[in-house]
């Protein structure tokens, strides 16, 4: 062995040697038990918890789990935030490793049902920790269920609204207490709100489909159209109804002047939820949002003078008797957050347990209350509604009771589905062809409906 | 007889050396083993194992939730009818192209002006090479901002220098027509690594070519042209291809500043990939998707290695 190659070889085993005592330091100083599982207390089971919440609404749902951690001694449920926790969710269970609960979105129940990476909930062997549907309010059911089993408990539900500015309302020459109720109505109302600079440029609208863009398949709801046929199993966006509503987006941004329109909702892009959200701020007196907003509003500008109302809907579809809260008629749209039990998971039954206690009434209303949101159970308290620092509560609860009101579609499907249909509102926004374009959505979108049953079946 | 025995032991003595030299050849190969074993197994664990189950679950109806099932080539049969798959193929085409002609001219350029020696050369190359060490998405919410059609520093310069009123500007990033140029641009700021590159390649240039250029009377961009360019074109040839690797990979850059919009104009190839693995929880077809794009990688790098084979002067060789 030459003189160079000893002189390596000793160097490699002088630095193994380093690597494995420098490791064997490290396992010795290493603390047995994590501080978090060390504090739990002996003999307690631990259920871990993922959530995607962080901020006040993570502080609201850990309140909710520090009261049931306090209410027993046998179960500890540790919550973990976790972003992106769809996909995370997914890799922990095909990984084999899941925690006990996961936090979830409705859309996510078709997805995890249908793969079986999760346990339904009314499962006899769950004993008195199973679930029963026919405590939520018949969409949240829905939301809940896949194929006719229970797939998850509900952390939150929540439907969107039109809130509008009852102070500018007032400033305009309108009547505050008279939401629009038709789709002509709200042009007419949101154009006596536009303003334009000198040089043709927008400086204010009064409603505007992407302040925030976050739902572009919502607006059919307001014309009688829907995205998708269960029975079926049939892709809806071509249908007339959708290329109506479209149609009408599409000309409401051409009158705005589509390079106008996505400069105002751009420069609004990062302030949603901030003291410069367009609502709060006062720049923007009509906005579809969820009641969360009101949690905002209380934090950034608790004097603002608002109310919501259900969408307006086509002008044929409004009839006087029976209001917007049309109980046969869809006003709005219902989503949800999920509590559910994955695949594979440590504990399922203390998970059970911990997600049954967050179905009871109280619970729900008072975690309900700091979302600013309504109820997803079937009874909803006098007190609830007396309590709720949403002034739109009422509208919300009204939603989410409505047998008629709209639930995303039940597809494992949908989010592909809905990035088709975000990228077809872009276009259509700035002047593609309205059939073509939802037809080219339709085609795809029913390809994978299509594909997903096939090879399901 | 003696002499016999003199075959014979020269013979073994013989044998003898020939087996301690192959015993040192053997200790000689397995410290290099042991070496290099890191990088092997990094090798086999990281890529050979995980691309091969790739290939294999692309054949595949695979979910991440459930166990695969085999389709055979169902998936890449639905990824060439897939036109949201062809969109994100084109978008990364062109920012790829872009991009590596615009790196590459750009940090040549920049080294070219750096080699002549000016003042303060030093300090602009630690300026250009510093963008390198930031972070990719703090480098994009920076950009965000600059791009930022109200606040953004790019459209204030603009509003000063024309006299444009406050509301006014390009909407660099929420519009379908700028938004890849924004991106392409965007990408430029981390040419530090290139410029580092074709610099060390500059100075390697004998100083005898460009003199005797000069007497021959050939001018600045003559010497350019016929002497430098040739003399570090297998520098510039690495910078392009690795350029052209990475940039039909992009992923961070699109997903963080423009989520692929809008109306798709920004969607990139890896996007796709992405979202129909983690998003979609269709992982077959991710891994169909990913193999295509492997596969196109590799013909590209192909082609720009044979291309380099007649435009890149080694002289060594």
């Amino acid at each position: 062995m030459s003189d160079v190659d000893g002189h390596f070889l000793r160097l490699a085993r002088r630095t193994a040697l380093g690597v494995i005592g420098v490791g064997a330091l490290g396992y010795g100083l290493w603390p047995r038990k994590p501080r978090s599982v060390a504090e739990i207390g002996v003999g307690r089971t631990v259920v871990d918890y993922w959530e995607k919440w962080t901020g006040p609404e993570g502080e609201a749902m850990q309140r909710v789990v520090d009261v049931f951690n306090g209410s027993q001694g046998r179960i500890f449920v540790r919550r973990i935030p976790v972003s992106d926790i769809t996909s995370k969710a997914k890799v922990a269970i095909g990984g084999g490793d899941p925690p006990d609960v996961l936090g979830l979105y409705s859309y996510s129940v078709p997805q995890f049902a249908y793969a079986k990476a999760a346990m339904a909930l009314d499962d006899a062997a769950l004993g008195e920790h199973a679930l029963d549907a026919s405590v939520y309010a018949p969409a949240v059911a829905k939301l809940l269920t896949f194929e006719g089993r229970l797939w998850g408990g509900v952390s939150s539900t929540y439907s969107l609204a039109l809130y509008r500015n009852r102070a500018m309302f007032k400033e305009a020459g309108l009547d505050p207490d008279r939401p629009p109720r038709t789709v002509s109505e709200l042009d007419a109302m949101s154009q006596r709100f536009e303003k334009r600079a000198a040089n043709g440029g927008l400086e204010r609208v009064g409603f505007l489909h992407t302040l925030p863009a976050w739902w572009p398949y919502f607006w059919p709801i307001m014309f009688g159209g829907s995205l998708f046929d269960e029975a079926s199993k049939k892709v809806l966006i071509a249908s007339p109804e959708c290329v109506k509503t479209y149609a009408w987006v599409q000309r409401t941004m051409a009158r705005l002047g589509p390079d106008a329109a996505a400069q105002i909702s751009g420069n609004f892009s990062r302030f949603f939820h901030s003291a410069k959200d367009p609502f709060i701020s006062g720049a923007v007196p009509m906005i579809v949002q969820g009641p969360w907003i009101a949690n905002f509003i209380r934090i950034h500008r608790p004097e603002l003078d608002y109310d919501a109302s259900p969408v307006p809907v086509d002008d044929g579809m409004y009839d006087e008797p029976n209001g917007l809260l049309n109980a046969a008629r869809p006003t709005g749209m219902l989503e949800a957050d999920v509590l559910m039990i994955p695949r594979g998971c440590k504990h399922p039954l203390e998970a059970a347990e911990f997600i049954k206690f967050t179905q009871r009434q109280e619970v729900q209303e008072a975690f309900c209350r700091e979302h600013a949101k309504a109820s997803p159970l079937a009874k909803v308290s006098g007190e609830f509604l007396r309590t709720h620092p949403n002034r739109a509560i009422g509208t919300h609860v009204a939603i989410t009771q409505s047998g008629a009101v709209q639930v995303l579609p039940q597809t494992p499907v949908w989010q592909a589905y809905a990035d088709l249909i975000t990228s077809a509102f872009d276009k259509i926004c700035n002047g593609a062809a309205v059939s073509e374009t939802l037809g080219a959505v339709g085609q795809r979108a029913q390809q994978m409906v299509d594909i997903a049953e096939t090879r399901r079946a | 007889m003696k002499q016999g025995r003199l075959q014979v032991g020269k013979r073994a003595g013989k044998t003898a050396g020939s087996t301690a030299r192959n015993v040192a050849t053997a200790r000689a190969a397995a410290g290099g083993m042991l070496w290099i074993s890191p990088w092997l197994a990094g090798l086999l664990l990281l890529f050979v194992i995980p691309a091969g189950y790739a290939l294999w679950f692309s054949l595949c109806d695979y979910s991440l939730l459930s166990r695969p099932v085999y389709v055979g080539l169902e998936n890449y049969r639905e990824l060439l009818g897939d036109e949201r798959v062809w969109r994100s193929g084109i978008n990364s085409a062109v920012y790829a192209v872009a991009s590596v002609i615009g790196a590459t001219g750009l940090s040549l350029a920049i080294a070219v002006l750096l080699d002549m020696g000016l003042k303060g050369s030093g300090v602009v190359r630690a300026i250009v090479f510093a963008p390198t060490l930031v972070p990719v998405v703090s480098a994009c919410v920076v950009w965000g901002w600059l791009f930022n059609q109200q606040f953004g520093l790019i459209n204030t310069v603009i509003r000063l220098v024309t006299g444009m009123s406050p509301l006014e500007g390009p909407d660099w990033i929420g519009s379908a027509r700028l938004a890849m140029p924004s991106l392409i641009v965007m990408s430029l700021w981390t040419i530090g690594s290139s410029l580092m590159i074709a610099s060390a390649a500059l100075r390697d240039v004998p100083r005898s070519l460009y003199e005797a250029a000069s007497i021959d009377g050939m001018g600045a961009l003559r010497r350019l042209w016929h002497v430098t360019i040739p003399m570090i074109s297998p520098a510039l040839l690495f910078n392009a291809l690795m350029s052209v690797v990475w940039s039909l990979q992009v992923f961070a850059q699109p997903q963080i500043m423009t989520k692929g919009g809008p109306g798709d104009s920004t969607i990139t190839y890896s996007m796709s990939v992405y979202a129909a693995g983690f998003v979609y929880g269709r992982m077959g077809y991710a891994c169909a998707l990913a193999w295509v794009q492997a596969l196109v990688i590799f013909a590209v790098a192909g082609c720009v290695l044979l291309a380099a084979r007649r435009f890149v002067y080694y002289r060594a060789a």
